[in-house]
């Protein structure tokens, strides 16, 4: 079966090489107001808010990056390491990573589902930032266990 | 869905890694597949049942639930 939509597998390394050290500085930076005062730029925005809170749209603004380079480098690594072919891929591999991707979504929304109800005022914005990133996490983690679990039982078997 | 890939596989004296490379695919397929955890595609299946020279149904056979 020819899977689609998935870089070959060489990517995948590159992507953990990526993915790692965004997810520790974006662990790091969560304690720090996810803005480090140097990573001041010129940029382009869309859409922005100036010192007087007015929206701007399609203007050239000063920020800080920190978010911008942290979530940049995260969602590409996390990408690259979940939408890459597998060594040996082939359809079982390919089962297991759509229903690891179903579970990704369901349990991903049943979590931000929860915070809905138990999370108020200003915490709320964190949920919204962690949950920008949830369902890939999960869907990476689900489908490396599913994969490591079927791995030892082949070892297991004789 | 069950199937007697072990046994055949045992009568030609192949591995699971044998059988996995004669129909490219991973041990870890051929393995769910014995273990009933994985029903093959009609591609997989057909592969599976020419290394064997056997048909299909000689090799796979549906159950109640099914």
């Amino acid at each position: 079966m020819s899977t689609k939509l998935l870089l070959p597998n060489r990517y995948k390394k590159l992507g953990w090489i990526i993915l790692i050290p965004a997810t520790l500085a974006g662990i790091i930076l969560a304690y720090n107001e996810f803005a480090a005062a140097w990573l001041w730029a010129k940029v382009f925005a869309v859409a922005t808010d100036g010192a007087n809170e007015h929206y701007k749209y399609f203007s050239i603004d000063r920020a800080n990056i920190t978010n911008t380079v942290i979530g940049t480098l995260f969602i590409i690594g996390a990408m690259l390491v979940g939408f890459t072919k597998e060594k040996n891929e082939d359809e079982f591999i390919a089962e297991l990573r759509l229903s690891s991707l179903l579970w990704a979504v369901c349990v991903s929304y049943l979590l931000l589902l929860i915070a809905f109800i138990f999370v108020y005022g200003s915490p709320f914005l964190d949920v919204m930032v962690y949950n920008m990133f949830t369902t890939l996490i999960i869907f990476i983690t689900r489908f490396n266990y599913l994969m490591y679990k079927n791995s030892k039982t082949v070892a297991d078997e004789k | 869905m069950k199937n007697n890939i072990r046994v055949e596989r045992a009568i030609k004296g192949l591995t699971q890694e044998d059988l996995a490379n004669k129909v490219s695919v991973s041990r870890q397929t051929i393995n769910a597949m014995e273990a009933n955890k994985y029903v093959p595609s009609t591609v997989l299946a057909l592969k599976i049942a020419r290394v064997f020279n056997k048909t299909v149904e000689e090799i796979f056979t549906l159950e109640k639930s099914d």
